[in-house]
């Protein structure tokens, strides 16, 4: 396998096609670029742990050791990291250390896609749900971007990625009623979307949860999210036991993910998810990696292993793994 | 208008035939163009422009060559040469160049420009009247977004959109009575615009809502309206929040600012908000619709308060203005309503001149429709009132059908005689409940009978086999009869005549019409081939209709298919359906329908030509004929291969590379493009390729031996690919209890270990050839994914995200079922725990479910797009279908001349009556009366791009067709052209070539897949099978996209990724209020094709802005 270091930031592999000199036939390769990881740390009584630092970290990607290139905690701009492990600033560092980054303010901040069902199940609890995302959004963090993306039968973006809180809140207010629910179909598109942009990201999906229409399926939708690193979260207005597939489905999603599910049926309780939320994202640590090389072109499983922590006292959220594409 | 004589042929008489003025030599100019150079050509001459600029040669070919290619710069050329030839003393030419400017200043909507060039004006005054109008409380916008109209829907088009909506959305039958109630739809327009009269008020006199402050007193109340409230005081803590959920939702959903308003009062800055009422236009005036009220305030809550007047309004906005008014004039209000839903059906070609009805079938016919409907047609209004009202709707029914065709058929169905008798088994003894009662029309058999019958070269209708045939259907047919009467008198018939009515009496029936069907197909099946199918295969076909017809198609694929192959075809069939293991079963019909489905595309793309598509057809038939076991299967799959690709030890890539397109193509960059997609798609699905299954193969049957340690290799490659697991455990599935399936087939791939099998055999070639059999499944998968990723429409999302989506296609069907040769179809969708929808069905329509399957992730550009549906397949299909790499650039080119003529001759109709009669005349063989009368009224007044803006390009194309050969001495150089080049090129340039380069296919209306023009009028919505009928029936995108092609200097080659590109964009652009909105899916057309001359041509300018740097 032959392993490179072009690409840009965010993306987990890209695909390299190469001919092979004598009979022109094209042979698949697997190219892993950067490896972002967004993760958690909790104590036993699920407060989260900050201040921590790359030394503090042992990262393992099917148990090898990785060498982490970036380290970022919360909305802080990442740092590169030196070979002792110690860190310095990105800038300063260059773009040896992030190939493709023009911006570097680009990688500071999460990049939040909102998934907002606007389908016929969620009518009657429409303009509460807008009211609590909207909520969500005046209270991002600056540096923070959010796109609106709403969906029934199809996709709408309602508004694209922005730092200007105010218009995604616009696209939000201007979003209409649909009818048929293809939740997996829009969350797939979502994905694809947040897959292209550099930087940290997470997807929040608001729904109730029955869905009716998509042709993809969830696990499939989740295996995107996972190979992407981006972890998606989910507000179901539903009661937990009323869709016990759903649930199921969206416990499953959120998890394998990096992020969580949450059943909030009130006005009240989406505001508290929401806030959940916006905690997990000012508490996360985001670490980068060019995996060192590996035969498996399968699931390659990640552990994070807290140095400081001998008594495992401490846990840690984090996605299990992802798959490097192979891509034509 | 100046005739007989080209203006522009005597100047280069007059300036010398070798131009070479300031070194410019214009028939050089005129070859390259003519050889595709057109940028070369196109450089060369704006070069010889800035050396010569006052030749008027060249000032000549630089105009007529920017019109001939619908540049918007020839209007500035056209001007210069004015100039030029006035200075110079040319009168004559000067006119004429003035002529040609007004033209284009006319199609570019500069109606002033034009008069000045012309220097007379254009247009009656008359022409434009102003006619009744209706206020609808609060802007347009946010009212067509509550009642889902599309806010683009010109002011004309509103009322007629809300009747529509109101009629087929707005009610429902009551669950505790008979009555109907309103559906949550209408509840919330009623809602709305009952909000809108209270902003309204808010509004004030100036019809402004201004709030100057944030603690203004005006504040409270329209919040109250909005339904918010205020969080935190004034200042920038302030939200607002939702306190009336009702109210806001009406608020949120209706687009109101409440972002702007809440950003407003949080920085306490003014609040402004246009709240004018919309004003639209009302057919005969409100006080028809409100029983004489002289008052109108609340007419929109009257008008969608009945769906019996919306379903009048409907009726009456498809009529011309005179035909309408003739009809309100010859009835009451309340007997027009009572037949409203026979007019909105069946009415659209009603059409009233000089007060007689125009009806089908010209004079020798009027009697007979004075007869049938009891009212002269000379006293037109009462005709129609009569017509309307008769036997709730039959005759009515096939007045439409028959109007709607045109040509020798339609003279044969009209034939007194014959047309009594055919409505007479049309009608039947009982006539209640009429065709015109459900909401959608559920049958569109007697339309789909009426147009696509054939005439024989005898003037007869083409009968499939011969009657006996018939006969024998009706008398014998083994799945049951088909109608007790027919059955009594098929024994008695004697001629074609009889097998139609038959036809037509079936036609009235609601249930589905299998005979009409068998007798559509097997006249498709006889459209194309040289001599028509024997009576014994014919009637072998019939009777085995019902199991393997929608097959038929395939068997229009080639003109070359001999009778033994289609009969061979049905023995193979007949014996997989006879194989009962069902996992055997659906491998050898995945990988019989598969090498099928490959050889159809090669077929299709001209690398199976002549003879050599039926010798191999009847090879892969001869391969299947007997397979009774796994082995057998995996050697017919791999002799299918042979026979479609020949020997080659690269059978992997040899595919990939027939199925991209001719090999020859000059241009590899976008061959290697398609090439690599199918790649992607391949790889995306985890299956083995065909040489690995091969050489495995081979070793294993000992006619290839492999070392110990490539076996190895290859076994092991088998392994690598990792099929996903089930994503759900047994346990699992079974707690959820329904939405998934046993998955038998994958199951058996995933237990696939060639490695171990060989181990265990223990070098036993008979046990190593049994080995064989279990490749068998993935070969057929791998055939099955060649389809798959040659149809894959733009995007593929479910391609590249669902791995197992080939694999799983299922050619069996649940239990109990049957579905080995039924059509393809989508199944589990939206069910969380199955393994994301699949395919269900044979192959025979997969391009349209694939379609199907993909168009909701086609991400609209709008926050309303309801024209999905059948049309979006429909049109994704179009365009990946047809493939353009027989396609040449003059093909492209005489296309783009044919536009470009019909919107010329448009103008040109503006501005002479005696061409406006002309075009008109042509215009309504495709286009309702309604529409002609619309575009009639707009030339008068001298609108033409209004007016061009309501012709759809497949129409104007058939302007320019019907006309061109009567015009041959018009002086426009876009005709010259075309003459010139149908002259010189008849070959490539004829209409059955550019139908079969720009056509469309049309498996449901015409049996098959090869890309025709058909040149129907578009069909309206139906229910069923047959509303894909509606789709299949606008042939206009692809017109639309070769003519663009044209303009913009893209290669026929370049087309094959382009056309997908463009539709998938045409698609997110639609923006309509219902089915049948085609303007708005005109819109999209043009927007799409706007947005690519505005990039080439920026791109254009950039280049010769380079080039003359240099």
């Amino acid at each position: 396998m032959k392993i490179t270091r072009r690409g840009f930031f965010g993306a987990t592999a890209g695909g390299l096609l190469l001919h092979a000199q004598d009979n022109q036939r094209p042979i698949f390769r697997v190219k892993v670029d950067m490896v972002v990881l967004n993760f958690q740390v909790t104590d036993s009584k699920n407060r989260y742990i900050n201040g921590m630092k790359p030394t503090d970290f042992r990262i393992y990607e099917d148990g090898i050791l990785e060498k982490l290139s970036t380290f970022a905690e919360g909305a802080n701009p990442p740092m590169a990291v030196n070979a002792d492990g110690t860190t310095r600033p990105m800038l300063e560092a260059g773009k040896e250390t992030v190939p493709g980054m023009d911006k570097p303010d680009a990688l500071t901040g999460t990049n939040v896609f909102l998934l907002f069902d606007t389908s016929n199940f969620m009518y009657r609890g429409f303009v509460y749900a807008e009211d609590a995302i909207a909520d969500f959004v005046r209270g991002m963090d600056h540096a923070d971007s959010v796109a609106v993306y709403t969906f029934s039968r199809n996709l709408s973006r309602a508004a694209p990625l922005t730092r200007e809180h105010a218009e995604a809140i616009n696209g939000l207010r201007s979003s209409v009623a649909g009818d048929d629910t293809a939740l997996y179909n829009a969350l797939l598109l979502t994905l694809r979307d947040a897959a292209k942009v550099p930087g940290r990201k997470v997807v929040i999906v608001f729904s109730n949860g029955p869905d009716n229409a998509s042709m993809v399926a969830p696990d499939d939708v989740r295996a995107v999210a996972e190979d992407e690193g981006i972890p998606i979260y989910v507000i179901s207005t539903a009661e937990v036991n009323k869709d016990p597939i759903s649930s199921g489905v969206f416990r499953r999603l959120a998890q394998r993910t990096g992020g969580k599910a949450y059943w909030a049926r009130t006005w009240q309780k989406q505001v508290e998810a929401f806030e959940n939320i916006r905690e997990d994202m000012i508490n996360s640590y985001t670490i980068t990696y060019y995996p060192q090389p590996n035969p498996n072109d399968g699931f390659r499983k990640i552990s994070v292993e807290l140095v400081n922590d001998p008594g495992k006292k401490l846990r840690v959220q984090v996605r299990p793994g992802y798959r490097p594409s192979r891509v034509f | 208008m100046v005739k007989a004589f080209s203006v522009f042929a005597a100047l280069i008489l007059t300036f010398g035939s070798s131009v070479t003025r300031g070194q410019t030599d214009l028939g050089q100019i005129r070859k390259m163009e003519s050889s595709g150079d057109v940028a070369g050509a196109r450089a060369t001459l704006v070069h010889a422009v800035q050396s010569s600029p006052d030749s008027i040669p060249v000032l000549t070919e630089y105009a007529e060559f920017l019109e001939r290619h619908a540049d918007p710069g020839a209007r500035d050329e056209y001007r210069r040469l004015v100039t030029a030839l006035t200075r110079s003393g040319n009168r004559a030419a000067a006119a004429s160049a003035a002529h040609r400017l007004a033209v284009l200043e006319l199609l570019a909507g500069d109606k002033q420009s034009a008069e000045k060039a012309l220097g007379k004006s254009i247009g009656s005054v008359t022409a434009e009247t102003a006619g009744a109008t209706v206020t609808i409380p609060g802007p347009i916008r946010p009212f067509a977004r509550m009642a889902a109209i599309s806010p683009e829907a010109l002011p004309e088009e509103i009322l007629p959109a809300l009747a529509r909506n109101v009629v087929t959305n707005g009610y429902e039958a009551s669950h505790s009575n008979e009555a109907l109630e309103q559906t949550e739809y209408l509840k919330l327009v009623h809602r709305y615009i009952s909000q809108a009269r209270e902003l309204d008020k808010v509004a004030g006199d100036q019809k402004v809502i201004k709030i100057d402050s944030c603690d203004s007193p005006k504040v409270a109340e329209l919040l109250r309206v909005l339904g918010f409230r205020m969080r935190g005081g004034c200042g920038s803590e302030l939200v607002l929040e939702t306190v009336n959920a009702g109210r806001a939702f009406l608020t949120t959903d209706s687009g109101f600012p409440v972002n702007r308003l809440e950003e407003a009062l949080r920085t306490n800055r003014p609040f402004s908000y246009d709240y004018h009422p919309a004003v639209v236009p009302v057919l005969m005036g409100p006080e028809y619709w409100m029983g004489g009220a002289k008052d109108n305030s609340d007419f929109l809550e009257n008008f969608i308060g009945d769906p019996s007047v919306c379903r009048l309004y409907l009726g009456l906005s498809k009529l011309d203005t005179e035909t309408a008014e003739g009809l309100r004039k010859a009835t009451t209000f309340t007997h027009l309503r009572a037949y409203a839903h026979v007019l909105d059906f069946f009415g659209s070609m009603f059409e009233i001149r000089d007060g007689k009805a125009v009806t089908p079938g010209g004079a020798k016919s009027a009697a007979a429709w004075s007869d049938l409907v009891g009212v002269s047609t000379d006293k037109g209004p009462e005709f129609f009132d009569k017509l309307l009202g008769k036997d709730d709707g039959w005759l009515c029914s096939l007045y439409d059908a028959i109007a709607r065709i045109r040509g020798p058929l339609r003279d044969y169905l009209t034939e007194p005689v014959r047309m009594k008798r055919f409505y007479t088994a049309v009608r039947g003894r009982i006539t209640s409940p009429g065709p015109a009662r459900p909401v959608f029309r559920s049958n569109t058999d007697m339309m789909l009978l009426t147009t696509r019958l054939r005439l024989d070269a005898d003037g007869k209708p083409h009968i499939p086999g011969d009657l006996e045939v018939w006969k024998e259907l009706f008398t014998r047919n083994p799945q049951g009869r088909y109608d007790g009467k027919l059955t009594r008198l098929a024994t008695t018939w004697k001629d074609s005549d009889d097998v139609l009515e038959a036809l037509f009496a079936l036609c009235r029936k609601s249930v589905e019409n299998e005979p009409l069907k068998i007798f559509m197909a097997l006249t498709d099946v006889d459209r194309n081939r040289g001599e028509p199918l024997t009576a014994a295969t014919t009637a072998r076909l019939a009777h085995n209709f019902r199991l393997y017809g929608s097959q038929y198609s395939l068997f229009s694929e080639s003109r070359r298919l001999s009778e033994s192959s289609i009969t061979g075809y049905l023995d193979v069939a007949e014996g997989i359906t006879r194989i009962h293991d069902p996992l055997l079963r659906s491998d050898v019909a995945g990988s019989f329908q598969s090498l099928m489905g490959l050889w159809a595309i090669l077929v299709r793309q001209g690398t199976l030509a002549g003879g050599k598509s039926d010798s191999v057809f009847a090879g892969i038939n001869g391969a299947f004929a007997k397979v009774v076991n796994d082995r057998e299967l995996f050697d017919a799959g791999r002799t299918g291969v042979k026979l479609l690709l020949g020997d080659t030890a690269d059978a992997q890539e040899k595919m990939v590379d027939v199925l991209a397109g001719a090999s020859q193509s000059e241009d590899v960059e976008t061959r290697d493009q398609i090439k690599q997609e199918m790649h992607r798609i391949l790889e995306a699905q985890r299956l083995p390729s065909l040489d690995t299954l091969f050489e495995l193969a081979g070793h294993l049957q000992g006619t290839g031996k492999l070392s110990s340690a490539n076996l190895t290799k290859l076994s092991a490659r088998l392994s690598e690919i990792q099929i996903p697991r089930a994503p759900l455990t047994s346990n699992e599935k079974n707690a959820m209890g329904f939405g998934y399936w046993t998955e038998k087939h994958l199951d058996a791939e995933r237990r696939v270990n060639i490695r171990l099998a060989v181990e265990r055999a223990a070098g036993d070639p008979v046990k190593l050839k049994e080995i064989t059999g279990q490749l068998a499944p993935l070969l057929r998968d791998t055939l099955l994914a060649f389809n798959y990723a040659y149809y894959a429409p733009p995007g593929a999302q479910i391609l590249y995200t669902n791995p197992v989506f080939v694999r799983g296609h299922d050619f069996v069907g649940g239990e109990g079922q049957s579905r080995t040769w039924a059509p393809t179809e989508m199944y589990g969708t939206g069910w969380p725990s199955n393994g994301g929808g699949r395919l269900v069905g044979s192959l025979s329509t997969l391009p349209y479910a694939l379609a199907e399957a993909e168009q909701n992730f086609l991400v609209p550009t709008q926050t309303q797009a309801l024209i999905w549906g059948d049309l979006v397949p429909q049109m994704i299909l179009s365009a990946k279908i047809p493939r353009w790499w027989d396609v040449s650039p003059a093909q492209i080119h005489w296309v783009g001349l044919h536009l470009e003529y019909g919107r010329e001759l448009l103008a040109e109709a503006a501005l002479d009556a005696e061409v406006r009669t002309e075009v008109l005349a042509a215009l309504g063989l495709h286009a309702i009366p309604a529409r002609t009368n619309q575009v009639r009224r707009l030339l008068e007044a001298g609108n033409v791009k209004e007016a061009v803006d309501r012709v759809t390009p497949s129409e104007l194309f058939n302007i320019a067709r019907d006309l061109a050969p009567k015009r041959r001495g018009d002086s426009s150089c876009v005709l010259a052209e075309l003459q010139q080049m149908g002259q010189a090129n008849s070959k490539e340039v004829n209409y059955s070539a550019i139908s079969r380069a720009f056509g469309t296919p049309k498996p449901t209306l015409a049996n098959s897949y090869e890309p025709e023009l058909l040149n129907l009028r578009t069909f309206p919505t139906l229910m069923g099978y047959s509303s894909r009928i509606m789709a299949e029936s606008w042939e206009s995108n692809t017109l639309y996209w070769a003519g663009l092609a044209d303009e913009v200097s893209i290669s026929p080659a370049q087309l094959n990724v382009r056309i997908p590109e463009w539709t998938q964009q045409l698609v997110e652009h639609i923006f309509a209020s219902h089915l049948e909105d085609w303007p708005a899916v005109l819109k999209s057309l043009r927007l799409v094709g706007d947005d690519v001359r505005k990039h080439v041509r920026a791109d254009m300018a950039a280049e010769q802005k380079v080039g003359f740097q240099y």
